[in-house]
């Protein structure tokens, strides 16, 4: 790690500290300065703005995790199946910890009011698109129906979060769920995922007068 | 401390209605409200500690009653169950995406951090919301028009895929609000991915 990687990285880590402990709004970057030691401009230097600052460090965990975790999505394996159920518990098990349910929160409560909505936005789009090429790969395969692979990521990200997830972001519960709820879960995911988008499984005709293929809008559009 | 009444505590949540209608909920302030319904500052705070809760409660019985009622519709018995579920998706998602129930979501998941507010909301809205879809696709399962599952995960299931094109984008405040035809695009391919993959075959 170079010199300046590891001023990077110490910035993230003592922003991450100071923006869940404080907020958004409760930490300037003074704050961060004086945490961190060196000067503003070298803050700067890093970050142009503590909206980006903000962004960067709550994703960053999630980030590193899922290039981790998306090596071993390799739709040249024949089992499309168990690589599905493998990612999805994986994935579970990780946005389900307590860290990332406390940073989804924050993120959720002040992406809105600080306008970090739309850079949240984009490195999610961003992530979505490593697991649509994994997708589109197993439909060129034939492994799949073919379809809007970019779609199909979002309905496959539906069904994982489905069961878990909505309880802890609300707390409801506290506890994170174990390997064996995180991995039932997703093997119901998983099931249901391939049997909507198996390649023999036609898609069922839709009722007289509702169009299921009616042009998905672009996102400036909805 | 007196004791709390229903009545009173509806004339304040009633009064909080009016006054976040007519200023909206930044603007309003906790004197604005005690002012319109009339009692002093700690009659108020005795009964709702802060303005955050006392929003909650005003849309949050709102909203919640009307998509109670748009899924009391669901009918178990429709000649066309894709027609019945994209009839009901349409105008649960155009409620549960309209711009106060999307601000009171918001709310829930950012204060269940120091509140029972998302507590709350769960129990008083999802859980009952999902009980009665998965009473729906018991039925429809008992029928022999979907295959046999759980029908509690299958109702997680299916209330997840109707809002998996458009969940992120609203709760992080990229749009403001959802055009009709963009929730009922969505709605029409989550209902066609649900059926595809709870189908018999």
């Amino acid at each position: 790690m170079t010199k300046s990687d590891s001023k990077r990285q110490a910035i993230l880590e003592n922003a991450y500290q100071l923006f869940r402990a404080q907020g958004f709004d409760g930490t300037s970057m003074a704050d961060i300065t004086s945490q961190v030691g060196g000067s503003k401009a070298t803050l700067y230097s890093h970050f142009p703005s503590k909206e980006e600052l903000f962004v960067e460090c709550m994703m960053a965990a999630l980030e590193n995790y899922m290039s981790d975790t998306l090596k071993h999505l390799d739709a040249s394996r024949s089992d499309p199946e168990a690589a599905l159920r493998n990612f999805g518990t994986s994935v579970l098990n990780f946005i389900c910890s307590p860290e990332q349910v406390e940073v989804r929160r924050l993120m959720i409560a002040e992406a809105a009011r600080s306008g970090t909505g739309r850079l949240f936005f984009d490195k999610i789009t961003a992530l979505r698109s490593q697991i649509s090429s994994f997708l589109a790969a197993c439909m060129a395969s034939g492994l799949l129906l073919r379809d809007d692979p970019d779609l199909a990521a979002d309905h496959l990200g539906a069904l994982l979060e489905a069961e878990i997830l909505e309880p802890l972001l609300l707390r409801v519960r506290e506890a994170a769920p174990d390997e064996n709820e995180t991995a039932l879960a997703a093997r119901r995911a998983v099931a249901a995922f391939l049997r909507a988008y198996a390649p023999t499984a036609p898609r069922i005709k839709v009722a007289a007068g509702l169009n299921a293929h009616v042009r998905r809008l672009p996102s400036h559009e909805l | 401390m007196k004791t709390k009444t229903e009545s009173k505590r509806q004339a304040i949540i009633q009064a909080a209605a009016e006054v976040f209608r007519e200023v909206g909920f930044d603007r309003a302030s906790m004197s604005d409200i005690r002012e319109r319904f009339g009692g002093s500052k700690a009659t108020l705070y005795n009964y709702f500690p802060s303005k955050e809760k006392l929003f909650f409660e005003v849309m949050h019985h709102a909203k919640e009653l009307e998509l109670e009622a748009i899924t009391g519709e669901l009918d178990a018995d429709a000649d066309d169950l894709k027609r019945e579920l994209v009839r009901f998706g349409q105008k649960f998602i155009a409620v549960l995406y309209s711009a106060e129930t999307i601000a009171v979501r918001r709310l829930a998941i950012a204060e269940s951090r120091h509140s029972d507010i998302g507590k709350l909301s769960f129990e008083q809205a999802t859980v009952p919301i999902e009980k009665q879809v998965a009473e729906f696709l018991r039925r429809v399962m008992k029928r022999g028009e979907l295959r046999t599952a759980d029908p509690k995960i299958a109702a997680m299931h299916l209330l997840s895929l109707l809002e998996s094109e458009l969940l992120q984008r609203v709760l992080l405040g990229v749009i403001d609000s959802v055009k009709p035809e963009a929730i009922n695009g969505a709605v029409r391919r989550a209902v066609d991915v649900f059926v595809s993959g709870y189908e018999r075959r």
